[in-house]
């Protein structure tokens, strides 16, 4: 879908500004600084309201990502599940360091709590989620996802 | 005692039929056929009811509020963020019964007068989204949403606001500012939302556990809910059973339940996973303290006691677990969330970060000992938001604690190049 469309959807109102921004994110991966000037222009907003709202988000990207992204949960009840083990047991089978961008081809990332504890320990490759993973299972899923 | 798990596998979350055949939506009709919006607040209020996200606030004072404000729009908002790790209640009750949600947040609108609510939900909450969406359309298919509720004059429109991930949109002010499209950082109170919230109007924030209670006390009375559990702080809670224990996931029981019932009452956790032996709990998510052993006997309540509820999670860790994996899981959560806004928390997490990572590498320095209290003393006492606070509770607990595990050389003094 084009961001024309995209910002259609939406009345022009301050409150679709983050739903836009989340959608065209989603869409194309990544915003570019001439979608942020559009989407200013459609909410009449200043751009640097679009700017510093996208940027406050991880989530949000403003360069499209050529890199395969590894997370993995560290909240207590993960950790409690070995999660820990997993991110060494990645960084050793791929020679990489967590939230160590070294690599040109992928990158591993501490993830934040994703109220799946339940299911834990969650991991997950770009937008694919892994539930209940064992350090054990680390080679396989890397080997079938990456 | 069953308030809020009731109904839970019994009903279809797809079929508001079912949530209706329970009895469901009959206290929003009571509510705006028979009682008039302070009838409604004296009962939230006479029941004791306390706010379930976290700070236990009164919901009935609160509501009140705004029910007194006087402004040509108003706003309910259903808290449904929820990133505290450890804590999952709120999708859970969204995925089982999300009418339950849906009649306290339009009965709570009804009360102050509000026309607009919100849902605002987890970025990451994918099924609950769904399930909410067609809860939400099937309601109003059935006139209790939209215009004219149930042939009355009384309109709420009701709409999910999903968030895109960031522990501090779920402070209620960063979560106003987020809907507003600007940045998530909390604001400066007063004025509190009550008076002043969304868009400058008077604002309602409530936790979706404790609108999933409303339904009930309407329908049973204030004072049939106010005789469950403690005086001060009465009903029951959903506990989140984590960790070591035998049987995990959620429970609910009345509120001044003692954490040693919760975890090894047969009802409840079902005592250890056997072969493991109880080391400490963490009580309420990251942001929690750290109960040892001999504290067990506590009870659980939102009146004053040692170890705060927060929003409920029971994180049981046994003996074989090493300390400074969970300094390193709390301090990473921290300095990734911390919002930014003001310089002590910034700073503060980044820089127990950085020694949380040192001490997984055992390359803790001497001096690392006083900066670790220099940091969680500024961090409880200086920053913007309770964020700031939470982040240095567990760590303070754990350093007095756990002092031969975290600095075992204390007589060796390293290098030190800092
Ligand atoms: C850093 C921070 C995070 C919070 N996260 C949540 C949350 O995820 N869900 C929630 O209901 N309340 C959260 N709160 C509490 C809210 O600010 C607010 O007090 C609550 O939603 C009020 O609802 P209640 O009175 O029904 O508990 C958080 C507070 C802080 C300081
Ligand atoms: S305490 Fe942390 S989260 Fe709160 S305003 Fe300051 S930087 Fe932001
Ligand atoms: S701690 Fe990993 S999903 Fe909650």
């Amino acid at each position: 879908m084009s961001i024309q469309k995209i910002l259609l959807q939406y009345e022009p109102e301050p409150e679709n500004l983050l739903r836009a921004i989340k959608d065209i994110n989603k869409e194309q991966k990544y915003i570019s600084e001439k979608d942020c000037r559009e989407i200013s222009k459609y909410f009449s907003l200043p751009l640097a309201r679009v700017f510093s709202l996208a940027s406050f988000f991880d989530l949000i990207k403003f360069h499209p990502e050529r890199k395969k992204i590894i997370k993995v949960c560290s909240g207590g009840p993960c950790v409690m599940e070995r999660s820990l083990e997993i991110i060494r047991q990645i960084e050793m089978l791929l020679k990489i360091e967590a939230e160590n961008d070294a690599s040109p081809k992928v990158k591993l990332e501490i993830m934040s709590c994703q109220g799946l504890c339940d299911r834990g320990p969650i991991m997950m490759i770009d937008d694919q989620v892994f539930e209940k993973v064992k350090p054990e299972m680390v080679d396989d899923i890397i080997l079938n996802y990456l | 005692m069953q308030i809020i798990t009731k109904n839970w596998d019994k009903i279809d979350p797809f079929r508001i039929e079912d949530y209706i055949q329970a009895g469901g939506y009959a206290s929003l009709r009571k509510s705006i056929r028979e009682m008039d919006r302070e009838d409604v607040i004296l009962q939230i209020k006479e029941s004791g009811l306390r706010g379930r996200g976290g700070a236990g606030f009164p919901t009935g004072e609160k509501w009140e509020y705004s029910a007194k404000t006087n402004s040509d729009a108003k706003y309910m908002i259903c808290n449904l963020d929820e990133s505290e790790p450890g804590v999952y209640k709120d999708r859970i009750i969204a995925e089982k019964n999300p009418h339950q949600i849906i009649e306290g947040l339009l009965i709570g609108a009804y009360a102050i007068g509000a026309k607009k609510a919100y849902i605002y939900l987890n970025g990451h909450y994918r099924e609950a989204a769904e399930i909410l969406k067609i809860a939400l359309d099937q309601a109003r298919d059935k006139e209790f949403v939209g215009k004219g509720i149930m042939g009355s004059a009384v309109d709420v429109d009701v709409e999910i606001f999903q968030g895109a991930g960031a522990y501090i949109c779920g402070e209620e002010t960063a979560l106003i500012n987020t809907i507003e499209g600007k940045r998530g950082e909390p604001k400066l109170k007063p004025p509190f939302p009550p008076v002043c919230g969304l868009f400058g109007k008077p604002t309602i924030v409530n936790n979706a556990e404790t609108l999933a209670n409303v339904a009930y006390i309407i329908k049973r009375s204030a004072k049939t809910f106010s005789q469950i559990g403690p005086n001060s702080s009465p009903g029951t809670k959903l506990f989140l059973l984590e960790g070591a224990v035998k049987n995990k996931g959620v429970v609910e029981a009345p509120l001044g339940t003692t954490a040693e019932e919760l975890i090894f009452n047969s009802l409840y956790g079902g005592g250890m996973v056997s072969g493991k032996e109880f080391w400490f709990a963490q009580i309420g998510g990251a942001s929690g303290r750290l109960m040892p052993r001999g504290k067990l006997d506590q009870t659980l309540t939102y009146g004053n006691c040692e170890y705060p509820i927060g929003a409920g999670s029971i994180l049981v860790v046994d003996k074989m677990a090493d300390i400074k994996d969970f300094l390193y899981s709390w301090a990473g959560f921290f300095h990734r969330e911390s919002c930014g806004k003001c310089v002590p928390c910034r700073e503060g997490t980044f820089r127990l970060w950085e020694i949380a990572k040192r001490m997984k590498n055992n390359d803790l320095r001497e001096k690392d000992r006083e900066n670790i209290k220099d940091i969680l003393w500024t961090l409880s006492n200086t920053t913007f938001c309770p964020l700031g606070n939470f982040a240095a509770t567990a760590w303070s607990d754990a350093v007095k604690m756990f002092e031969k595990e975290i600095f075992p050389n204390t007589n060796k003094t390293n290098n030190d190049t800092n």
